[in-house]
């Protein structure tokens, strides 16, 4: 399979490189040498300097035999001029990134999938969708709904005082109800255990369920979490996201929008409406404080700086705001942020990729986890395979991987020992990434 | 080289823009800037003259020769007088738009005092015999018409017609032929949707910025089309087409209320009063005005013209010609004229009962409220008689408040009101935000940033002030100067009457007026109509020239 993606910017590189494990024919085109040397350095693809929206540069590319064009470069008009031109030179298939949410709504004045462009993704709209999922149910530091609403990935932390802690798994079987319910994976120390019966849980343990529907709540239960309820939100930053963002949330919560530029403000006080925009500093304590910082239930800060953003973070996490959400674009920083006490990072450009990287692998690898590493992925049983013979129990699982939970017909189920699989259903796998080529092994 | 700088100038003149850029940064003298105001105001008199063969034909039709040989007179006169400053006074000047401002309040000015003539020519020519005919009453009083031998009284008539106030010097109207009643409804209907727009929807010949210019002093200066002449013709293209349908309205419930009614009267009735309430003027052709009837449902068949006319014009253009018809919960300001029309003419009629001194409080109380709110002037009522306490109410809440701006009525405008309450409530509470919060606003369906909003909520408040204070010092001047047996209550509604163009009156207008009492209100109809700056504006050029001064 052959994939070109325009632009490498932090998208790009992080596409391309979660693309690479699967697939050689790779090939990156930017307009800056310095990138496109660092890529080729570290990744080994292949790389053309040059402007993606010109024929040579596609031609070039060899986009007559591309299977997929992904525009991702910081530029939504470059992006849709890239695929226009793309699919007329013969790509079969093309992807662009956006920022105007109209493209993505409203299909009935103009459907983009009409002029040639497959699939429209905006970062924005990911890292918003996001933070929306996480403010809802905000005791859990992370979760991905799989297969509509049907089952759930839920990240959470264990505090001290829960009653699980020092306990092992089988310990606390009998407050784990019936199919509701399981734990796939354990972080701990920067590293990803996919645990055993015998596991305990410590203090501080970032635990992932995977649940059902109903069994949401009772995961939070589980992990000794008091249910937090928001009602007033702080956002730092009139970035997009923070456009957006406030602009969606308005709707559930009170908003206060705090951002540097005064036109900015201006321009977000006229077009947004039920948001109070202020215009500060909001890495300023005294601006903060006299916004009554104390009295806000969750702070998502989403400047354009991530170290600003973890900075602020924690300065609301001082002063007893619930729930701290950091947008943190750098890679490199999301250990230490999360090791300093930020509850839940968000990066719209690894949203992006994943995003994508979804679309490309197909039934197969659904998400990354931040700072995780470790996967899901989705496969689908094929009739008369061997693993349909028998329960999931007496299968002989790769190591290092889990099978946790089912989706049958639509409706969610949470695979324990006893469960057997049939022809048809859609396997939730969750796995650390040395597993990858036997889980393919075991289901073909 | 003669041909080539020929072209030259003609390029130049044809490319507008250029052109006036050119003339604004061109040194201009003063005689310049009064050819000009000439030259606008000589097209504003041919248009009057044009205007008036219309109440010419009106009264040959009910066979007033002595009337149509005024309307004729003054026909003539006003085109002789505007084609001599037309062509007289020709100049390329660009009016700026302090000179706009002038132009409107001088033009006015001109129409008020040229359109008495026909008044006074008519009252000087037409024989006892004749005028005593008219009306058809038993003639135990002297026919109004003569009042007009009085020049100032023919002014004070005019300016009241144009101004679309309704205040009258003639004290039994039919007495003064049909003609002119007609005239009267006419010059109310013309000065209703303004006569600088008339000017521009009939003769579009100016460019766009004075236009535009032009167009902004008269009105709310709301842009229905891109252009402003189109704009000009869709206006008046809306109001006769609600006025044909009041008129309709009128004559056919007319005819099933009161069916012995004389067909043609009836006819000729509608005709003046859709006129009058489209423009909110407030004449009527009947003695004791629409209580002439006698009949409570002819009142009440009134009250939806009223309304009509006091709801704004760019309202009806986007609910006729967009099909909007949510625009009438939607649209602020309509929104809010029938909303205080009902709760308002109850509580006045309530008031009324309590004070007793009334006999039908609620017949009385709701159409006189609704009258005075849509400053329409139509009374049913001896005001006179009122107890203070209503008359104080009316003033306030009707009278100075007024309908929406963009239509024909006077006051301060429902949306200035409603914007200083707003400002007031925003106020207050932005001291409840922080310091760096930016306060938005909700208005009419724009969110206003603080800068703007203290920006409109200045200039509101200061019109406000301006008009509370024009209120004021009239009704110094009318209690100095008005007759006895009234009280400071009187004078305050009279000249709130006045001010907000509404027509009402407690019967301190009348022919024995004082001069300066009669000068008094006809500077403050004129005011009022052109929302005072203009005035103002034109108070300083005589005074103090045009240069700006530095301080």
């Amino acid at each position: 399979m052959k994939i070109i993606i325009a632009g490498d910017g932090e998208v790009g590189f992080y596409l391309a490189k979660l693309l690479v494990i699967e697939f050689r024919d790779i090939i990156l085109i930017d307009t800056q040498k310095d990138k496109l040397e660092f890529a080729e350095k570290n990744l080994g693809i292949a790389t053309i300097l040059g402007d993606s929206t010109s024929y040579e540069v596609l031609n070039l590319a060899g986009i007559k035999s591309a299977n997929i064009l992904i525009a991702v470069t910081s530029i939504e008009s470059v992006n849709i001029t890239t695929c226009l031109i793309g699919k007329k030179l013969g790509a079969k298939f093309t992807i662009a990134r956006i920022d105007n949410k109209e493209y993505l709504v409203d299909k009935n004045t103009l459907d983009l999938k009409d002029l040639g462009i497959d699939v429209l993704i905006s970062p924005e709209s990911l890292a918003t969708r996001e933070v929306r999922y996480i403010l809802k149910s905000p005791a859990l530091k992370e979760i991905f709904n799989f297969h509509g609403k049907a089952l759930y990935l839920m990240g959470l932390l264990i505090d001290k005082d829960a009653t699980i802690v020092n306990k092992t798994i089988v310990d606390t079987a009998d407050l784990i109800p019936h199919n509701s319910f399981m734990i796939v994976a354990v972080h701990r120390n920067g590293t990803t255990i996919i645990p055993k019966g015998d596991l305990k849980f410590h203090a501080g343990d970032l635990v992932y369920f995977m649940s059902t529907e109903e069994g949401k709540d009772m995961v939070i239960e589980y992990a000794g979490k008091k249910p937090i309820h928001i009602k007033n939100v702080l956002i730092i930053g009139g970035s997009r996201t923070g456009k957006s963002l406030a602009s969606k949330l308005s709707q559930y919560y009170n908003i206060k929008l705090i951002d540097k530029d005064i036109e900015k403000c201006n321009y977000m006080a006229k077009t947004i409406p039920k948001v109070q925009i202020v215009c500060g500093d909001g890495t300023d304590i005294k601006v903060l404080e006299e916004e009554g910082l104390e009295n806000y239930d969750a702070i998502v800060s989403v400047t354009g700086n991530s170290e600003t953003n973890i900075f602020t973070c924690l300065i609301g996490k001082e002063y007893g705001v619930k729930k701290a959400i950091a947008m943190v674009e750098n890679i490199g920083l999301f250990g230490y942020s999360q090791k300093m006490g930020i509850d839940t990072l968000i990066n719209k450009k690894m949203a992006a990729a994943n995003y994508i990287f979804r679309y490309i692998i197909k039934g197969r690898v659904l998400s990354h986890l931040y700072g995780v590493d470790a996967a899901i992925h989705e496969f689908v049983v094929k009739p008369n395979s061997r693993v349909t013979q028998m329960p999931i129990s007496n299968l002989n699982f790769p190591q290092n991987a889990i099978i946790s939970g089912v989706v049958r017909n639509g409706n969610g189920y949470i695979t324990l020992g006893k469960f057997q699989l049939k022809p048809e259903d859609k396997v939730f796998v969750f796995s650390l990434p040395q597993t990858n080529s036997d889980l393919k092994a075991f289901f073909n | 080289m003669y041909s080539l700088c020929h072209k030259l100038i003609q390029t130049l003149k044809h490319s507008s823009i250029n052109y006036s850029e050119f003339m604004i940064f061109n040194h201009h003298n003063k005689s310049d800037t009064f050819k000009m105001l000439l030259n606008q105001i000589g097209g504003l008199q041919i248009l009057l003259g044009f205007t008036i063969i219309i109440p010419f034909l009106v009264s040959l039709l009910y066979g007033e020769y002595y009337t149509a040989i005024g309307m004729l007179f003054s026909s003539l006169f006003c085109l002789i007088i505007g084609f001599i400053l037309r062509k007289g006074f020709q100049t390329s000047f660009e009016p700026l738009h302090r000179h706009a401002l002038i132009i409107a309040a001088l033009g006015w000015l001109s129409i008020a005092i040229m359109g008495g003539l026909p008044f006074l020519i008519t009252s000087y020519i037409t024989p006892l015999e004749v005028a005593s005919l008219y009306g058809q009453t038993e003639t135990n009083y002297l026919p109004s018409l003569y009042f007009f031998k009085n020049p100032l009284h023919a002014i004070f008539e005019s300016m009241s017609g144009y101004t679309t106030t309704g205040l009258t010097m003639a004290v039994h109207e039919p007495s003064i032929g049909k003609g002119l009643l007609f005239y009267r409804s006419f010059t109310q209907y013309l000065g209703g949707a303004g006569f600088i727009i008339l000017s521009l929807a009939v003769l579009g010949h100016s460019n766009g910025k004075i236009a535009f210019l032009l167009y902004g002093t008269e009105s709310s200066g709301e842009r229905l089309k891109p252009s402003i002449i189109e704009t000009a013709r869709s206006i008046w293209k809306i109001y006769i087409g609600i006025t044909f349908f009041s008129f309709l309205y009128l004559t056919i419930g007319t005819h099933i209320i009161l069916p012995d009614y004389n067909f043609s009267e009836n006819v000729f009735n509608s005709i003046n009063h859709a006129m009058t309430a489209q423009s909110t003027g407030g004449f009527s052709t009947l003695d004791d005005s629409i209580a002439g009837f006698q009949s409570i449902k002819m009142e009440m068949l009134y009250i939806l013209p009223m309304v009509l006319g006091a709801l704004s014009l760019p309202f009806y253009f986007r609910v006729i010609n967009n099909k909007e018809i949510n625009q009438f919960w939607k649209n602020l300001q309509t929104r809010s004229i029938l909303i205080i029309c009902i709760i308002g003419s109850i509580v006045l009629s309530l008031m009324l009962m309590k004070s007793g001194v009334i006999a039908e409080p609620f017949r009385i109380g709701i159409f006189q409220f609704v009258s005075a709110l849509t400053t329409t002037g139509w009374q049913t009522s001896d005001v006179h008689l009122w107890d203070s306490p209503s008359i104080v109410f009316i003033v306030m809440t009707a009278m100075i408040v007024g309908g929406a701006a963009g239509a024909t009525v006077g006051g301060i405008k429902i949306i200035r009101v409603l914007l200083i309450f707003k400002g007031l409530i925003w106020h207050i509470s932005s001291y409840f935000s922080s310091e760096n919060s930016i306060k938005v606003l909700k208005f009419n369906e724009k969110r206003l940033l603080p800068d703007e909003m203290n920006k409109e909520l200045g200039s509101a408040a200061t019109f406000s002030f301006i008009y509370l204070l024009f209120v004021l010092i009239s009704t110094l001047v009318t209690y100095y100067f008005m007759g006895n047996g009234y009280t400071i209550i009187d004078a305050l509604f009279e000249s709130a009457s006045a001010q907000g163009t509404v027509g009402l009156s407690c019967g301190i207008t009348n022919p024995d007026i004082s001069p300066v009492l009669e000068i008094n209100y006809i500077i403050q109809m004129w005011a009022g109509r052109l929302e005072i700056i203009p005035v103002l504006v034109l108070f300083r050029t005589i005074f103090l020239g045009t240069n700006p001064k530095v301080v």
